[in-house]
Parts: C-alpha cells; structure tokens; sequence
C-alpha cells in the first residue's frame, strides 16, 4: 500500500463515517441507549432467576459481545449504504479507490465505537452486577477483542457484498446476519445445547471459539482443545473469502449497471 | 495526435428482471473526440446516453468493442484512467448530512489528496464555483443551483484532464443553466479540458459543443457541427410572417439565412438558419416592400426535428 495517497483515501471514509455518526442521533442511540438497556434487562433477568454468579457471567459476557459486534459491524455495513442512499455510489467509485479503503476506513471506525460499546457495558456490568471483566487479564482481554472485531469485520464485508448486489433492499442484512451468527455461536448458553446439526454449524463459527476462550477464565470447560487457533485460522479464512466475494461483486455490479442504479 | 477517446463497436445489453430477456441499449457505436474539445452526445431518454458515458467513465463495462480515454484502456487501465478524468451528473446527489466543504473534502481525499494540498484546492474550487459563502452549509439544505455547482466543483477535484458531463443542467432554471455554461465554457477555454457532455438540450449543445453526435436506440446515427447538420439535412427555425393585405412581393428565398419557404394567402413561412439573429434583417426587408405584417411567430428548431430528420 503507497503512501500517502492509500492513507487519504482511507481517511475519507475513516472521516465521512466519523461525521455522519456524530450528526446522527441515533448513532447516539446505537452506542449509549440500546446496549444500556441490553445489560440492565439481562443484568435484571439474571436477579430475578437467582442466578449463581458464573452463570450471569457467562450471560453478561454474551450481552457485550452481541453489542460490541452488532455496533463494530454497523459502520462496515453502512459504508456503501450511506452512498446508496445519497445515491452518491458511482461518484465514489469513478475514484481510483479499492475496496481495501472502503474496508479499512469504515471499519476504523466500528472498531472505535465497537470498543466504545465494550468499555460502557464492562463498566455497567461490573458496577451493576459484580462481573469480573478484568480476570482474563490485559492479554486475555486484547484477544476476546480482537476476535469480536474479525467477526463484525466478516459480517461487514458480507453486507457489503450484498448491497453490491442488492443495493437498498441489503440494509436489512446489516442487521439479521450478525443475529443469526450469534444465535447460533452459544451467545446465552453454551454449544453444548444446541440439537445435533446446529451444534455443527456453531463449530464453523468463529466467534463460538472466541466466546468460549473468554468464558474458561471464569471456569467454564473448554470444548475444543485449540480454541484461539480454530477461531482465528477461521476468521481468516472467511475475511478472505468475504474480500473475494466482495471484489467479484464489485466486478459483477460493473457488468450489470448496480452502479448506475443505485445513483438514480 | 492521439485522439481524447476513441470508442470503436461498443455494445452493451441489459437484462430486463431476474430471468427476463437481454435488452440491447447501445450497438456498435463508434466515435473519436480530440483532445480540448467539448463535444455532445445527444438524443432522446432512452437513447443509450448515459450507458455510454458510464462505460467511457469505467463506470460500466462493455459487452462489446474496444474504447480507450486519454490512451487508456477503460477495462484494462481503469485504474489509471480514474485519476485523470471525473464525472458530474444531473441532480447531483451528495451525502445529505456533509456540508459543502466537507463532501469537497471527502472526495478529494478519495484522489489521493490530503493536507496543505487539499485544503488549497478545496479553497480554490469554493472561490471559483462562489460556494465560499455555503462552504458549512449541508448538502440537503443547498438549493438546486447550488448542489448542481458542487457536483461540477467536485468533478474539478482532481484536476482532470478529460470531464464527462452527464445532462449538467437538467432540472436548473434558465438563469442557472445558463450560468452552469458559462462555467463550462470557461473551463474549456481557461484550462484546456476536455469535455464530453450529454444533453436533450438542442441550444445548450449549440452553445457549447463545437462537434455533437446522435444516438437513436444504441446506434450513432449522424455527427458533426451544428451547422453541417442543420446544412445537411436542410433544417432551421421556422418563422411565420402574417401580412395584413398579401404577403410582401419579395424573393424570400435570397433573404439573409431562409433556407426554404412556403408562401399561402396572407402567410410566409421562412425556414431560417437562426432566426433570432435574421429576424432584424428580415423584417426590414419586408419593411421597404411597404406591405404591413401584423403577426410575426417564431418556432426554434428543436431537437425532435433534427431528431426526426436524421432517424427517418
């Protein structure tokens, strides 16, 4: 990557993200209101079926990593949305930029206002209800991180393949697929209880191993003996293959006309 | 001298839905433009316009045919060729919640500008395009006028070589259009550019365009100057003269600019290479035969005729 034009031109979508979440209210909305009242009403739920301690753990460790993720995605998501629905798509793309910029910029971003989301409910959940979130250490922590922010980014790029392809009618994928992903990766209960088939499914998630990398420091048992090498050697593979998707949508969209439709 | 672009067979097809069959929207257009000029591609909605100025602006690829813009290929050296040309529309769209300056920004740091350099550009782009006093103002709060300015100070941010002009002021006022030529026309003469505007706009390629083209469903059907296509097919302004008591006894077809003309009872109708420069010179002609006209009607050619001619 030549510098510094690349760097500018990641900075562009670094900036117009910045800009559009500050000017927008329900950015706000996004970061304080809603993973608020995520921890509260689990945190809430938790008391009222007196729980032991590990078990709220394990549930407030799922309430943060579904809204760290959900909010680190948004930006990626929403970096192609925001053009289509300026309709301001073929200006960006009559610019000598690749989609490393879009990916990298936007994704800058989410990452901030990811771990923004994930110190707020870390505190909530510490002062509210007793969680220890410091007891995986300063290295533990970095990696639980670090894996949330691979598995927005793969539901980023996934999104942005599809309003590629799909343009406006994608925005609800923005928001179902990281849904389904965390349905499925034993967010509130373990892997162990999902039926046969789905269980399998959960495997070739990445975030599955994450969570449950996180969770052993509190004393839940590991199910894999490699966690930290299948979920990262997954996120990888699948940010690669999203990469690729993208890029043959992107030529797809210059074939089919997507771009000049999504600017009218 | 290399030509600015040079398409030869360019063909491109669309499918209609999901399974629908394949439309064809432009077939085997072959054109060149020299470098400096500003040249029209013209024609009705639906002619193929759009399609193929996105595909000379890499924004579209071929099906079929070679085009090369600036030496470049527009597949192979898209690349290349998007730092060197840049494209403003009709109905300039913008992200709504950036302000003026800020979408200069934006745009400017996605060619590669930044710092000291960005911000001197930006400045001149604000005090040539006199969005100086709009530079905080929001995309969604600027006026028709003032967005279809951003959109053209936006195609400047990269100081292109080649600008494509897509129907640039569509939807403006009078004033306004009027006002967007000038600019155009400045930035051809000040700096050289060459343009590549699309229009259904019979007098604004007139005005601009020193060599225009017409599509009629995909295909190039004629192209030239104005004048060798008015020539050509034998058109101009129609003007009617009523006359009181007989028309004047004048050979109409020696007065200045009448191209053909139809004399009937009390009526004259000229066929007139541009009437609003003949009329004077007519009418004082008409004056010295001291027959009186009590109704002059004027109909500029437009488009549709000229259309009409060359199609059929």
């Amino acid at each position: 990557m030549r510098l510094p034009t690349d760097f500018y031109k990641i900075l562009a979508f670094a900036t117009r993200s910045a800009l559009v979440n500050r000017r927008n209210v329900f950015a706000i909305f996004e970061m304080l209101f809603w993973p608020g009242v995520a921890i509260f009403s689990v945190g809430l739920l938790t008391r009222f079926l007196k729980l032991d301690p590990e078990t709220v753990t394990f549930i407030l460790i799922g309430a943060v990593s579904m809204n760290t993720i959900q909010i680190a995605q948004l930006d990626l998501s929403y970096a192609l949305l925001y053009s289509v629905w300026a309709k301001s798509l073929k200006h960006e793309f009559m610019a000598p930029i690749k989609l490393a910029h879009i990916l990298v910029g936007a994704g800058t971003v989410g990452l901030i206002r990811g771990f923004v989301v994930f110190v707020i409910m870390g505190f909530l959940s510490m002062w509210l209800f007793d969680m220890d979130l410091a007891r995986p250490g300063v290295r533990g922590l970095l990696i639980f991180l670090t894996g949330m922010f691979l598995n927005a980014a793969i539901i980023g790029a996934l999104v942005l393949a599809l309003v590629l392809r799909f343009g406006q009618r994608a925005e609800v994928a923005a928001w179902a697929f990281s849904y389904l992903m965390l349905l499925l990766c034993g967010l509130y209960y373990p892997v162990s209880i999902l039926p046969l088939g789905i269980r399998e499914l959960a495997q070739i998630i990445p975030l599955t191993y994450f969570l449950e990398y996180f969770r052993h420091f509190y004393g839940f048992p590991l199910m894999s003996s490699h966690p930290l090498l299948y979920g990262f050697s997954q996120s990888v593979v699948y940010l690669g293959l999203c990469y690729a998707l993208v890029q043959y949508t992107l030529k797809s969209a210059l074939q089919r006309g997507t771009l000049l439709r999504l600017s009218e | 001298m290399q030509p600015a672009i040079f398409a030869a067979g360019i063909g491109k097809s669309f499918r209609t839905g999901f399974f629908g069959p394949r439309k064809q929207v432009l077939q085997e257009v072959d054109l060149e433009v020299g470098p400096g000029s500003i040249f029209g591609i013209l024609g009705p909605n639906g002619a193929g316009k759009t399609t193929f100025i996105s595909i000379l602006a890499t924004l579209l690829r071929p099906d079929a045919g070679q085009a090369r813009v600036l030496g470049l290929d527009v597949v192979k050296d898209a690349d290349r060729l998007r730092e060197r040309v840049n494209l403003a529309a009709s109905g300039a769209h913008f992200l709504w919640c950036l302000t003026v300056e800020e979408n200069l920004k934006f745009y400017g740091r996605l060619y590669g500008l930044g710092g000291k350099a960005l911000a001197t550009k930006v400045g001149e782009l604000l005090d040539l395009f006199e969005l100086q006093p709009h530079r905080r103002v929001t995309f969604e709060r600027l006026s028709t006028g003032l967005k279809q300015r951003l959109a053209l100070a936006k195609a400047l941010i990269n100081t292109p070589e080649l600008l494509f002009l897509d129907e640039p002021t569509t939807g403006l006022d009078p004033e306004m259009a009027q006002h967007i030529r000038g600019e155009i026309q400045r930035l051809n003469r000040d700096a050289g550019l060459t343009i590549l505007l699309t229009t259904h706009n019979m007098r604004e390629a007139e005005s601009l365009c020193g060599e225009v083209a017409f599509l009629k469903e995909g295909r190039l059907v004629a192209r030239g100057t104005m004048p060798e296509l008015q020539e050509r097919l034998g058109l101009g302004d129609r003007l009617s003269l009523f006359f009181k008591d007989g028309p004047a006894p004048l050979d109409y077809g020696r007065l200045p600019g009448v191209l053909t003309y139809k004399a009937e009872n009390n009526r004259v109708d000229l066929m007139v290479d541009r009437a609003e420069k003949r009329l004077a010179a007519i009418l004082e002609e008409v004056s010295q035969t001291q027959s009186k006209v009590i109704q002059v009607q004027l109909k500029e050619v437009d488009l549709a005729e000229i259309y009409h001619e060359i199609t059929h």
